[in-house]
């Protein structure tokens, strides 16, 4: 069924309302502007200091995370890559999947690059992150950003992530390319939802999967992520990495930010109920972008 | 991404002790190679280089250092002047705040204070413990060199 322009307003409305009964709330969120710190550039308490007249206040679950005036991005400081300006809900794939030094990194679809630039901190620079785009004009963006951000430990690659060659990856971060329905907030993804897209994502999305558990090593743990709140790019994926792959979930928790139980079931579709360890950011209760986050390892 | 050496220990003090000759100070690199460009790029002392034996799309790896020019000298990329500029003691121009501003827009200047610079040289551009850059000191001015990509538009 393709729906055309606009169908958002009454269909991704009652498909929403089926998952959460507060979900008209979205609309009226405005999500906050939000940066990373760069420790790679220079102390938190250093940059802390120089942003003085920018930060509105700290994040409560990422000691690195502030909430910030609108203007902060014309400062020199932005510029020397001393933060990086990026949504608060998207900072969770990393921190979750927890990168540590001297590990083998996998980011399957990196550019823009704030989650790769974000684990080349977390991993002090050391270590290995191969930082995978398929689009050749996100990409020097990408390169872009991990130049700015000063993360000496990535290796940017070109390829479609369906097709990257075997590797035996520590960890992998799929942050999957989705509809953005988490961001339904803004015209423009309003104007470009319609149910075909979420068909075409989910499809491509599970093909995705597939591909990281194969480059995945024994006892590896991954992390799925979208900004999709559509339960076919969401838990019915996880599901398929579930059932197909035999993968596991695992449970993880965060201080500090209010996030709800994955569904376990969709319409006519019941998931595995290990999928209870996912998890929605949901816009309306932290003031952030919409968000689906999942851990994963291969046995 | 065409590497066209990889840095042993003995090519690597090399490049130290060129910018110490410099700038006065000992960068930490751990891993360097260079591109058929002369340009020097830094890594992870953890990338192996055997992998682009299976990596054969890669785009970029680790972060622009700076180009090998002639007389031993090394042209720093906005990173490497970062890298280096932090404890930089010699071929250091201090700005202040509207200089500063002036230079990341690509403009030479002529107000600064010098830190032991030596004419027709390389410098590293600072304003306060930031490193914004780098010029060249010529007769009364710095020659900016911050590239086209790099210069901010505000």
């Amino acid at each position: 069924m393709l729906l055309k322009s606009g169908a958002y307003n009454n269909v991704f409305k009652k498909r929403l309302l089926e998952i959460a009964s507060d979900a008209e709330d979205i609309f009226t969120v405005t999500p906050k502007k939000s940066i990373r710190i760069n420790t790679l550039k220079a102390e938190k308490e250093e940059i802390v200091k120089k942003l003085s007249d920018y930060i509105i206040e700290e994040m409560p679950w990422y000691e690195h995370g502030l909430w910030v005036r609108d203007e902060i991005s014309k400062t020199i400081e932005h510029h020397l890559g001393y933060f990086y300006i990026q949504e608060a809900a998207s900072m969770l794939s990393a921190i979750v999947l927890s990168p540590s030094k001297h590990e083998f990194i996998v980011d399957m679809c990196a550019a823009p690059g704030s989650k790769t630039t974000q684990m080349a901190m977390m991993m002090d620079g050391e270590g290995v992150i191969i930082a995978n785009d398929v689009n050749s004009k996100r990409i020097k963006a990408l390169a872009h950003n991990v130049q700015r951000g000063g993360a000496k430990n990535v290796i940017i690659t070109n390829y479609d992530a369906r097709y990257m060659p075997a590797m035996e990856a520590d960890k992998i971060l799929l942050d999957a390319p989705c509809t953005a329905s988490g961001k339904i907030m803004y015209e423009n993804v309003q104007k470009k939802w319609n149910y075909n897209r979420i068909r075409i994502m989910s499809r491509k999305q599970k093909q995705l999967m597939k591909t990281a558990y194969r480059l995945l090593r024994k006892e590896g743990e991954m992390v799925y992520s979208t900004c999709s709140l559509e339960p076919e790019e969401n838990e019915e994926v996880i599901d398929f990495a579930i059932r197909e792959l035999g993968m596991e979930t695992l449970p993880f928790k965060i201080e500090g930010i209010k996030m709800r139980e994955a569904i376990t079931s969709w319409r006519e579709k019941e998931f595995d109920d290990s999928i209870k360890n996912c998890r929605r950011v949901w816009p309306q209760d932290n003031g952030t972008e919409g968000f689906f986050i999942c851990k994963l390892k291969k046995f | 991404m065409q590497i066209k050496k990889i840095l042993n220990e003995e090519e690597i003090e090399k490049i130290k002790s060129m910018i110490q000759k410099n700038y006065g100070t000992i960068p930490e690199i751990e891993k360097a190679f260079l591109t058929s460009d002369d340009r020097i790029w830094l890594t992870s002392k953890d990338i192996n280089f055997s992998i682009f034996d299976i990596l054969k799309r890669c785009y970029r790896i680790g972060i622009y250092f700076g180009r090998l020019k002639r007389n031993d000298k090394i042209k720093l990329s906005m990173e490497g002047a970062i890298i280096v500029g932090k404890n930089a003691t010699r071929n250091v121009a201090l700005v202040d705040d509207e200089n500063a501003m002036k230079f990341l827009r690509g403009e030479d200047i002529n107000e600064y204070e010098e830190m032991e610079c030596e004419k027709h040289n390389f410098i590293i551009v600072k304003r306060g413990n930031d490193t914004i850059g780098v010029g060249i000191l010529r007769d009364g001015y710095i020659e900016n060199l911050v590239p086209k990509a790099r210069r901010i538009n505000f």
